[in-house]
């Protein structure tokens, strides 16, 4: 597939409280983004198993955002978040292992209220996809 | 097995039900090809779409089709399930569904308003539905639970908004726990402030008089929680009662003010004048007695030894209280912005005040007794700097407007005019926002020869020796001016309390981008927080003037009634649930519980997970955590997240 014409998958895990609401919030405020992201609602970070990330990767998404409420009080279920942090970052250099590149993954914490970082983010990881290139056929010639 | 379990358990019957709202995602969406799309979804029924889903006719479409069809499964593809999750669910009920068996597809705020290019938002509408159906044929119905309330609610902040929650529950006969941080009740509005010509202070001194005699408000002040678990109408908190080192034997006599060393600059004059380490907050403070300010104070004992009432004892320790309430009620204000040092000349000379100062020195209790004298001399020409730390107009203003300054020095500027009638004062503006019924004050100044000027780009305050000068560009007559003045007041607005993140670590709220709480919903939960079975009131969600707060004040009341009037409330059955043939008892759900809501049980030798169902808050940590699959995070199970995610790319489930 040519590059420049690329579109990259990407799923998000996004907690309910704060980054589906900034989402949510990004949209009653009319912010543009492109059409990349698929959203899947969870009620915590924490909820976040790694096997969802590496389900999502092998079934062909070229990237996966993890979205939870900052650190160090945000979060609604008092420290989600930092279960979240301790599982990913494990996670992160599994990839690595896998031969998944480290960008294809990320973990942001985004506030109800931090709709522009959302969009920011959305914006930064479509733009870094592209020019990785898709995921799936590199995984194909490992095999 | 009831028919209606039965029902649900059988093969999946799905209904997709596709919103247009107007235009709102029909202009984006091709909400017809969704639909038809839907139809092609494994265990779909019936698909439609509809101008408003949410609409009373959108709704029996619903409802009819359930029956019609015999569905067991529902799909609306509308807005995000924050707005009209609970809309639907109730739709499910109403046709005899059990409710939990709805899924959301966002495709408004998470597709059409965000997207142009109408073929992708389509597609992408279509993923999203396809998601939802996935993860609809996995639902289960749930059950759930009620548990009985506490009849009593914990108010944190005794300002005028708190103070006209705890009166309008007391009338239910709640037990009403009213704390603040501060030695009295009263708030800023004990201060500042009027509701047309009424002060603030006088609104407080009547409130305050019917919490005293009402035997069923619980004052603690010098209070702040330290603690918040449970659940709404069974919350537990922990209380700090700090000391405040003289009890009820006080009589006001005041000897131990003269004789106490330490003198500090007293914040309840906003800074003008000084205070003692043993001060009495303002005249008409509640708990009517002294108060040890124990941050300055040296324990010298010299208060005590004057004391002839035995009211002091300088070894009081805090206590802690613990209490079982109902409901939260949030209502601990704002504070004045604090212009830094050299803003607009602040700091740098006594002629430049806020207009926080500027009221307290228009007080009848104030430190001049109402007298407008500064260093000594009545000024005679006054300029007022209107936004001062709101609408952008310096590097640290906020962007919003603080909606009482204008009001307030508005006020305050007829009054000084009405006991001066020689002091020329000018008004130094961005735009006048005296709304509502105060338009009336901006007429009552024009009368009074009160001098409008207005600025786009804010003024500067020159200080020259001992004059005080300010140079403004009048944006009307397009000219520079330089006016020469004796007293700059400084039109400060309102910001977050400086311990907004003490209490929302404890409490667990968000708050907006402004730093105030953020309320669950603007329209639809404008006094709900995020948490539920917690409420906001006043200023402590963004500015406010003391009429505004009184009514979110009953507002938040009303809400905690709602919650509290049945004596029993229903918790989310989406909470954690064990496979117990699954399970084998590891106990790593129990360590990552932050809700010490599991624990581990012995049945017949076995070890069990067992979840307490009135502690669990449903955030699924333990469902990540459990190495077998044992644990369960209902509505949000493995497999049921797992098929969003094949369902995406096309897989089976």
């Amino acid at each position: 597939m040519s590059q420049e014409n690329f579109e990259p998958k990407i799923v998000v895990f996004a907690c309910n409280w704060c980054a589906y609401s900034a989402a949510d919030l990004a949209g009653t405020s009319r912010m543009h983004y492109p059409p990349n992201v698929r959203i899947i609602r969870v009620m915590c970070s924490g909820r976040v198993d790694p096997q969802f990330v590496l389900d999502a990767f092998s079934q062909g998404a070229d990237g996966v955002l993890v979205a939870g409420c900052h650190p160090p009080a945000d979060c609604h279920y008092i420290d989600g978040n930092y279960k979240a942090f301790r599982r990913l970052m494990l996670l992160e250099r599994l990839l690595e292992s896998m031969g998944i590149e480290k960008e294809r993954f990320r973990l942001e914490w985004i506030s109800a209220s931090e709709a522009e970082k959302w969009v920011k983010v959305i914006k930064e990881m479509v733009e870094t996809l592209k020019k990785l290139g898709p995921l799936k056929p590199k995984l194909e010639v490992t095999k | 097995m009831s028919e209606e379990m039965e029902k649900e358990t059988e093969e999946p019957r799905i209904g997709v039900y596709i919103c247009h709202c107007g235009l709102n995602i029909a202009a984006t969406v091709d909400v017809e090809e969704v639909a038809e799309y839907a139809k092609t979804l494994p265990n779909v029924v019936i698909s439609r779409h509809y101008v408003f889903m949410c609409s009373e006719p959108g709704q029996d479409l619903i409802r009819e089709d359930i029956k019609k069809y015999n569905l067991n499964r529902v799909v609306v593809a509308s807005c995000s399930p924050s707005m009209h999750e609970p809309t639907f669910r109730s739709v499910l009920e109403s046709a005899g569904l059990n409710k939990y068996l709805l899924e959301m597809a966002n495709i408004r705020e998470h597709c059409s308003w965000i997207h142009d290019d109408k073929k992708a938002a389509t597609e992408k509408a279509k993923d999203l539905v396809r998601m939802a159906v996935a993860k609809a044929r996995l639902l289960e119905p749930l059950e759930e639970k009620e548990f009985s309330v506490k009849p009593s609610v914990l108010i944190v902040g005794g300002g005028v908004s708190g103070m006209r929650a705890a009166l309008e529950l007391s009338q239910y006969g709640f037990d009403i726990y009213l704390i603040d941080k501060s030695p009295t009740l009263g708030g800023k509005a004990a201060l500042v402030g009027y509701v047309d010509s009424t002060r603030g202070s006088e609104i407080v001194g009547k409130m305050v008089k019917l919490i005293k005699s009402n035997p069923k408000i619980h004052v603690f002040t010098n209070s702040e929680l330290v603690e918040f678990s449970g659940f709404p109408g069974n919350f537990k908190v922990k209380i700090r009662v700090n000391p405040r080192y003289v009890d009820e034997k006080c009589n006001l006599c005041g000897e131990c003010e003269k004789v106490c060393p330490v003198e500090v600059a007293n914040e309840y004059n906003f800074g003008l004048n000084k205070r003692k380490a043993i001060f009495l907050p303002f005249k008409e403070s509640y708990p009517p007695y002294y108060v040890i300010d124990d941050k300055v104070c040296t324990k010298c004992g010299e208060c005590v030894k004057v004391c002839n009432y035995n009211a002091i004892n300088l070894d009081q320790q805090p206590s802690t209280l613990e209490l079982d309430v109902g409901a939260l009620i949030v209502a601990i204000g704002y504070d004045p912005y604090e212009p830094s040092r050299g803003e607009y000349g602040y700091g740098l000379s006594d002629n430049v005040i806020t207009l926080f100062q500027l009221e307290r020195l228009l007080d009848p209790d104030g430190p001049t007794n109402g007298e407008l004298i500064i260093n000594g001399k009545e000024p005679k020409s006054i300029a007022f700097i209107f936004c001062v730390g709101s609408r952008n107009t310096g590097p640290n203003a906020k962007p919003y407007c603080s909606r009482m300054c204008c009001t307030s020095s508005l006020n305050s500027a007829i009054k000084i005019k009405d006991k001066y009638p020689d002091v020329d004062i000018y008004i130094l503006y961005k735009d006048i926002m005296t709304y509502g019924n105060d338009e009336r004050l901006y007429e009552e100044a024009g009368k009074r020869f009160i001098k409008f000027v207005k600025f786009e780009e804010p003024p500067d305050v020159i200080l020259d020796k001992e004059k005080l000068f300010v140079d403004v560009y009048e944006y009307t007559i397009q000219e520079y001016l330089r006016i020469p003045v004796d007293l700059v007041v400084l039109a400060v607005g309102m910001v977050p309390r400086h311990d907004m993140d003490e209490l929302t670590a404890v409490i667990r709220a968000s708050c907006s981008g402004d730093g105030f709480l953020k309320e669950l919903h603007l329209k639809l939960a404008p006094v709900d927080s995020s948490t539920k079975g917690v409420f906001l009131a006043g200023a402590a969600t963004g500015p406010k003037n003391i009429i505004e707060s009184i009514k979110m004040g009953s507002a938040a009341a009303s809400k905690a009634m709602s919650l509290l009037s049945k004596g029993k409330v229903t918790a989310e059955p989406t909470i954690a649930h064990v496979n117990e043939d699954l399970c084998s008892g590891c106990g790593i759900c129990v360590s990552v519980c932050p809700y010490d809501a599991i624990s581990i049980k012995v049945v017949d030798g076995d070890r069990l997970a067992n979840v307490e169902e009135a502690l669990c808050m449903g955030c699924g940590s333990c469902a990540t955590a459990c190495p077998s699959g044992a644990m369960q995070h209902l509505g949000f199970k493995d497999i049921q997240i797992k098929s969003q995610i094949s369902a995406l790319f096309g897989g089976g489930v």
